[in-house]
């Protein structure tokens, strides 16, 4: 298996006022091509900050993360964006879509950035929408879908342009759980068949019981990483 | 490029979200652009008229004299009638009207009472688009010829001589040789001007001048308007070439009070588009800066999503330019409109008393002229995206994190 992913003693301190909050304390772990990842933990133990770092969205006070070969720490904001728009795919709790785009829209954007070609785009959303269950609601706008419509254009949108890992932050936090099951048996399935590499942030215990690996982090520390056997 | 074209069309979705600010902003924007435009073209038409007016007092827009006589009118600082290379520039297409006066300080005597004045003998027909009198005569009659020996007074002069159409009156004045000469003549015709006009000048037919002065032959001044073929400036130029004796002065230099106030009307107008502009500009800013605001955590997300900081920007920026732009259009087309409107003249018939004694015509003719069309609707566009740069900037300082928490 190779390895797609490699945080280096990550690190993050945040400084309010007089008080240093550590909210990574020296992570090391790394992540193989298509495994199915979830971190859970307390609130406050630091996995959006984890996933917010790996995601180049923040800068961390010490340490390295390695995505696809490429060292974040010394890149310009120019090619962290560029790293984010080709490699990573990111599902928030909420607020995922661009409001003034269809759902169709919202999929094909990225891969308009990208210079993927009409027909292909068309072709890509269709397809990614068909496979969460979506046929028919292309043209509706974000407003005009359910929560959990909403989560899996995200979904579909995360997946479009072939990133090298997905990272989900609490994706069903705001979902019923009928709606919880199908969007986590959506990210598996898609998990499976695309042999994309999803990590997932989540308290949801659900969540944990569909991934095999299942990382635990308190207070900034990986207390425990272990991955079920198949 | 192919960002440009993506963004485009996004921006122009952005921008109808918010109907209500949007609208708001191209109401501001055209409203400024056509009070611009609207006033600059009512503006100018005052202050060219105005500019008119005081060059038909006499002074047109150049003139010629001999030299030392604007330091000392009288006639024994005059020159010859134009002959030769002068007299054919005058006769070109370079010079719209020209007119040949005898100009000196003269005693007028009735009856009653004894003023100074300022004798003019002119050739009526040459007068015409040179200056006031061509048109000014309310009673009476206007001088026939450049033979006419009759007198035109201001109404006002004439009332302070006591004297009226038909009366005799006493004309004294230093001949060309510097000794008093008199003649008597009739008054023909009264003339209606600003006060100072009435009372400054009397008007005769430009021999009988020479001949009282025993200046056969002779001019203190020739009176010239350009053509619209030959800038002043040039004309000036052309005349000190042809007549290198003579003294050659634009309005400009003869009247630098009228100068003033015309640079100043000049000015004013700048004033109000400055003013304007930034009224529309504190608009523009005020609108943009809360439509970022008000999408921090979309522009969070964008930027999660791989858009890089200078699109975040462009994108601000595009939305701004289209709104002015569309602003600007409609401002523009709404005072093509209105001045189109007043083409046929503002009339100022209710105020043409004030009119004559402020020395502007009747009718206010307002135009636009292209030159500051394209420069005001450029201006306007380009600064208020210039401007636009300011919410621009704020779209990508936000902290990804932050916006995209602040749910
Ligand atoms: N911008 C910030 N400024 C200051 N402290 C912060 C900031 N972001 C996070 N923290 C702190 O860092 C620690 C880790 O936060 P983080 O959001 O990663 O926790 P989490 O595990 O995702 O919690 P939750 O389960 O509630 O989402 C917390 O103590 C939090 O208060
Ligand atoms: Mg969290």
């Amino acid at each position: 298996m190779s390895t797609i992913l490699e945080c280096k003693h990550l690190t993050k301190q945040y400084h309010q006022g007089d008080t240093t909050v550590n909210a990574l304390q020296g992570v090391d772990v790394s992540f193989n091509k298509g495994e199915f990842v979830s971190i859970s933990g307390p609130s406050g133990s630091g996995k959006s900050t984890l996933l917010h770092i790996i995601g180049s969205l923040e800068q961390p006070t010490d340490g390295d993360v390695i995505l696809d070969g490429i060292s974040l720490r010394n890149e310009s904001r120019r090619e962290l964006a560029d790293i984010r728009l080709n490699r990573i795919g990111f599902v928030f709790q909420a607020y995922n879509l661009i409001p003034v785009l269809t759902a169709a829209e919202n999929v094909e954007f990225i891969l308009q950035l990208q210079g993927v070609d009409r027909q292909a785009r068309r072709a890509r959303s269709g397809e990614l929408l068909k496979q969460v269950g979506l046929e028919g609601l292309e043209n509706r706008r974000p407003g005009q879908l359910s929560g959990g419509q909403q989560q899996r254009v995200a979904v579909a949108r995360a997946l479009a342009s072939h990133p090298a890992i997905v990272l989900a932050d609490e994706p069903t936090a705001n979902l019923d759980s009928k709606n919880s099951d199908e969007l986590l048996a959506l990210m598996s399935k898609l998990n499976q068949e695309s042999n994309v590499t999803i990590i997932v942030a989540t308290h949801d215990p659900k969540v944990i019981a569909h991934t095999r690996r299942h990382i635990v982090l308190t207070d900034g520390n990986i207390e425990t990483d272990e991955t079920r056997a198949a | 490029m192919r960002v440009l074209l993506i963004l485009i069309p996004f921006a122009w979705r952005n921008l109808w979200r918010n109907q209500r600010r949007t609208l708001i902003t191209l109401l501001v924007v055209s409203v400024g652009v056509w009070s611009i435009l609207t006033f600059n073209a009512v503006i100018r038409a005052w202050s060219d008229s105005s500019l008119a007016g005081s060059l038909k007092n006499m002074t047109a827009e150049a003139q010629i004299h001999a030299q030392d006589y604007l330091d000392d009118p009288d006639m024994a600082h005059s020159f010859p009638e134009p002959t030769g290379e002068l007299l054919q520039l005058l006769n070109s297409p370079s010079v719209a009207n020209w007119a040949p006066r005898v100009r000196t300080p003269a005693i007028i005597q009735s009856e009653y009472e004894t003023l100074p004045v300022t004798l003019v003998g002119i050739d009526p027909d040459r007068e015409a688009g040179v200056s006031f009198i061509a048109d000014s005569v309310k009673q009476g009659v206007q001088l026939k010829d450049a033979k006419d020996e009759g007198v035109i007074l201001g109404r006002h002069l004439a009332k302070r001589l006591n004297t009226r159409i038909g009366k005799r009156i006493v004309l004294m004045a230093n001949d060309i040789n510097g000794r008093l000469e008199e003649r008597g003549a009739k008054v023909i015709g009264i003339f209606s001007s600003s006060p100072t006009m009435e009372d400054s000048f009397m008007f005769t037919g430009l021999r009988p001048a020479q001949k009282l002065l025993h200046a056969d032959g002779r001019l203190s001044e020739i009176a010239m308007m350009s053509s619209a073929q030959t800038p002043l400036p040039q004309l000036v130029t052309m005349t000190r070439q042809a007549a290198p004796g003579l003294d050659i002065q634009s309005w400009d230099e003869l009247q630098p009070m009228t100068k003033g106030i015309h640079d100043l009307t000049e000015g004013f107008i700048y004033v109000w588009l400055w003013v304007m502009f930034v009224l529309i500009a504190i608009g523009v800013v005020n609108t943009q800066l809360m439509a970022v605001f008000e999408r921090t955590q979309e522009f969070g997300l964008l930027q999660a999503l791989g858009f890089r900081p200078n699109w975040v920007i462009l994108e601000v920026l595009l939305e701004a330019l289209q709104i002015i732009g569309f602003g600007v259009l409609v401002g523009s087309l709404a005072a093509y409109a209105s001045v189109y409107f007043l083409q046929d003249g503002i009339s100022l018939e209710g105020l043409s008393a004030g009119a004559d004694f402020l020395g502007i015509e009747r009718v206010l003719y307002p135009r636009l002229e292209a030159r500051e069309f394209f420069t005001t609707v450029i201006v306007v566009w380009g600064l208020g995206v210039l401007t636009a740069l300011w919410p621009a900037r704020r779209a990508v300082k936000f902290n990804v994190i932050e916006a995209m928490r602040s749910t």
